[in-house]
């Protein structure tokens, strides 16, 4: 037997046990590996997060996980990607805030909130007010009050224009009805730098992004936009405390395009619920300075169904509706 | 002092074994188009999870030097920039390799990245904490003030002024394709997602340098009898070391600097350094065709910001650049916070880092100079072959870089661009230098423009903004004063 047959025998042998196996696969999901396409660039939060979970799914659902990047657009290329990929369970996605809720009210966007199947939510960041360096406050009561006595005047880093922390502090000015001056960094560090350096007046980031830096003393919490008061700045005031009813987080989860089958869609909620409350997972998410709210497919579908209609309130009154049609 | 009791462990075999792994697997990487020093170290980390800290840190840190240190291998061989930051060594490095000289090239390349990391390293090792407060003094200012001091290289770095200046326009135009930094506006977008976020830089440089010369080799090609290069030695001779050891310390000295400042980073060191280099240069018309302290100015430089990018990080937990925000998350998962306290609380990790750093500058010095004579086959590959592998390489380093099809167009395009640069003189250095600084320019301006109230003041107060602000000026008069003291001399002869 020549080589060239010997290669097309065991090619159609490969072709028949594939064909097999593709037939068996009905009843045990997963056959292959499973693919979660993160919409942002590789080594971010929401990355590790998700490389994080790949690493610890893998027990659950009996199959590795991949994670794939695919950035760019604010995250909507990739999260465009994972709602227009075939509904077979194999193609998940991390569901984040900023694409999911508030990018579609800009315009220029190919999909919207009814195309998400929302598997679970894994965790939120929590949305922090710091007084930088120099500034003229350093509390909650001294931040307001100087709000409103200066309106425009404080100067906010934000992570990026449209984004969700400049949204939280557009929401939070007009829940509080006080005027601040957004200015948009290139990312969450960029503000903090800044805010550390006091070329900016406040900054709003997650409790992660400035603890580091309030342990030094370089610049100091004022309030978070939570229910309850937080774990790592137990003596930080809540907005509402402020006397500020508003609360918001940013957050991320698992999503897949509508019409998964209802036994791919159990299985892959049940392992992401076990692996959202392993320990080791929890674990290291934590020293990743990563919140995790493990929340089941319908109440992340509400979570993120709420937060789209703040945005939309908020980025009409920016006038940054639709600018992007 | 107990120093020393911190720096034995980092040379235990597992360590040396990893951080040697490291290197490698980041040489390896940097080569590549399409895989970059940041992908690298954020690919690797979940390896990571269950190494002891020393252990995966270093590894870490190895794939970084390692990964900076790679990019000049492609972009002398083959014009291609395996990583950003080692595009302006395409401008020399290439231009020797043509001239047979590849391994010298690739020999100096390895020696400047040794030394510039050496020194960097030690920086960071000794005056870590002292400097790190650099790190603080840029606002919008003073980062404006530096992209201006940047862009006025265009003019001294292309022999045509008018010419020079044109590219440069029209690379601050194309930088502002995408998201409008302030308002978040798509801008010259025409509705097209994949364009969402601008072009993407590393195919917009692929396309820039190594497509266009592929255009420029078939043409080549078809018109004459293309001989075989020949190759000599991989030890620069006494010759090009004496000429090169100002542009290596100068470079060094630069990407050091380059390197601490947050939000810039290798790309910006090397052309700096490249600039810097050729105007200290008694012989700055060498420049460009294939000149030794070229190639040893960029590498220097860029390999330095490595080291001196974990400054910030460790001493304030603010990152340097790209790859050290990566680095961030990777010591966050070890459940060590970055900052001021990191140095007290953990002296052990600050010092195997930066023992670490040491070991993996050397590592790479070994595993380049042994390598360049492996690297230098690719020439031997008939060039015909080897044309039609660089076109494959360019379309799957731009997609595998982000999986978006538009970053092919984005490659085509600024390919078929610097053909045209390429054959009517245009400098694509000075379109690749404004990709770089018109966006850190644009928002600083606009930036600093919303926090002074609109008062154009603040780009002339402060001391690190009026020094650029002075060396701009003087950077744009100096082609100037050498045209005319030319003409004089000219006149007098």
């Amino acid at each position: 037997m020549s080589f060239l047959k010997k290669a097309a025998v065991a090619g159609f042998g490969a072709c028949l046990i594939a064909t097999f196996t593709g037939a068996a696969s009905a009843q045990q999901f997963p056959v292959r590996p499973v693919q979660v396409v993160v919409p942002y660039a590789a080594g971010g939060g929401t990355d590790l997060s998700a490389r994080i979970m790949a690493d610890t799914i893998e027990k659950y659902l009996g199959q590795t996980m991949v994670v794939r990047n695919q950035p760019g657009g604010g995250g909507s290329i990739g999260t465009s990607v994972v709602l227009h990929s075939r509904a077979d369970g194999y193609t998940l996605g991390m569901g984040a805030q900023g694409p999911l809720a508030m990018l579609p009210h800009y315009g220029g966007i190919d999909y919207s909130l009814d195309e998400v199947e929302f598997l679970a939510l894994m965790g939120r960041n929590l949305m922090v007010i710091a007084s930088c360096r120099g500034a003229p406050f350093g509390n909650a009561e001294e931040f307001l009050t100087h709000a409103k006595a200066n309106p425009g005047a404080i100067r906010v880093g934000n992570s990026g224009a449209g984004g969700a922390n400049h949204i939280a502090m557009e929401g939070f000015a007009s829940a509080a009805d006080i005027k601040v001056r957004s200015m948009p960094f290139q990312g969450s560090s960029a503000a903090v730098t800044a805010c550390v350096g006091g070329h900016i007046d406040a900054v709003v980031a997650s409790p992660a992004e400035v603890l580091p830096q309030v342990q030094a003393g370089n610049i100091k919490p004022v309030l978070v936009m939570e229910e309850s008061r937080i774990e790592q700045f137990p003596d930080m005031p809540t907005a509402i405390e402020a006397g500020v009813d508003f609360t918001w987080s940013s957050w991320k989860g698992i999503i897949a395009p509508k019409g998964l089958p209802e036994d791919v869609r159990l299985k892959l909620a049940d392992a992401l619920e076990k692996t959202f409350q392993d320990e080791t997972f929890i674990q290291r998410m934590n020293e990743l300075g990563e919140f995790i709210d493990y929340r089941p497919g319908p109440a992340y579908e509400e979570l993120a169904r709420r937060d789209s209609g703040i945005a939309e309130t908020v980025i009409r009154d920016l006038g940054m509706y639709g600018m992007n049609k | 002092m107990d120093v020393l009791q911190y720096i034995i462990p980092v040379f235990a075999p597992e360590v040396l074994w990893v951080i040697a792994l490291g290197t490698l697997g980041g040489i390896v990487i940097g080569a590549l188009p399409g895989l970059t020093a940041t992908m690298g170290v954020a690919l690797l980390i979940p390896l990571t999870f269950g190494m002891a800290p020393i252990l995966g840190l270093n590894m870490l840190i190895g794939i970084y030097i390692g990964g900076i240190y790679g990019g000049c291998i492609s972009s002398i061989l083959v014009r291609t920039p395996g990583t950003p930051s080692s595009a302006a060594t395409v401008l020399d490095g290439y231009p020797l390799a043509q001239k047979g000289m590849a391994g010298k090239a690739l020999g100096m390349a390895t020696i400047a990245s040794f030394v510039g990391g050496l020194i960097a390293a030690i920086v960071l090792a000794t005056l870590a904490p002292q400097l790190a407060s650099l790190a603080l003094a840029f606002g919008p200012a003073e980062y404006f003030a530096l992209a201006l001091f940047g862009l006025a290289i265009i003019a001294s770095l292309s022999g045509d002024l008018l010419k020079g200046a044109i590219a440069g326009m029209l690379g601050v135009l194309l930088s502002c394709v995408g998201a409008d930094p302030i308002s978040g506006a798509a801008r010259y977008t025409f509705g097209i997602t994949g364009f969402a976020s601008g072009f993407s830089f590393t195919p917009a440089l692929i396309g820039l340098f190594a497509l266009s010369e592929v255009f420029v080799q078939i043409e080549k090609m078809l018109n004459e009898r293309v001989e075989k290069l020949k190759i000599s030695g991989i030890w620069p001779s006494r010759k090009d070391l004496r000429e090169s050891t100002g542009a290596m310390l100068r470079g060094s000295f630069i990407g050091t600097i380059i390197g601490i400042v947050p939000g810039t980073g290798s790309g910006t060191a090397s052309w700096i350094s490249y600039n810097e280099a050729r105007r200290a240069s008694k012989t700055p018309e060498k420049f460009g065709t294939g000149h030794m302290p070229g190639v040893a100015a960029t590498e220097s430089a860029n390999n330095a910001v490595c080291a001196s990018a974990l400054i910030p990080l460790l001493a304030l937990g603010i990152p340097g650049d790209v790859v050290t925000a990566v680095l961030m998350g990777g010591l966050m998962i070890q459940g060590l916070a970055p900052g001021p306290m990191l140095f007290q609380e953990r002296p052990d990790i600050i010092v195997g880092i930066f023992a670490g750093t040491f070991i993996a500058t050397v590592f790479m010095f070994i595993f380049g100079m042994l390598g360049i004579r492996l690297f230098t086959k690719i020439l031997s590959v008939p060039k015909n072959i080897l044309t039609i592998s660089i076109v494959v390489f360019c379309f799957i380093g731009s997609y595998a870089i982000n999986l978006n099809v538009a970053d092919l167009y984005t490659m085509i395009g600024f390919g078929v661009l610097g053909y045209f640069m390429q054959k009517f003189g245009f400098s694509q250095a000075a379109l690749c230098i404004a990709l770089i600084l018109g966006p850190m320019a644009e928002s600083n301006l606009r930036l600093g423009l919303m926090s002074a109230n609109d008062n154009l003041a603040l780009f002339f107060s402060g001391p690190i903004t009026i020094t650029f602000m002075v060396l701009t000026v003087l950077s744009l008069l100096w082609p100037l004063y050498q045209n005319w003291k030319a003409r004089t001399r000219e006149r007098s002869a």
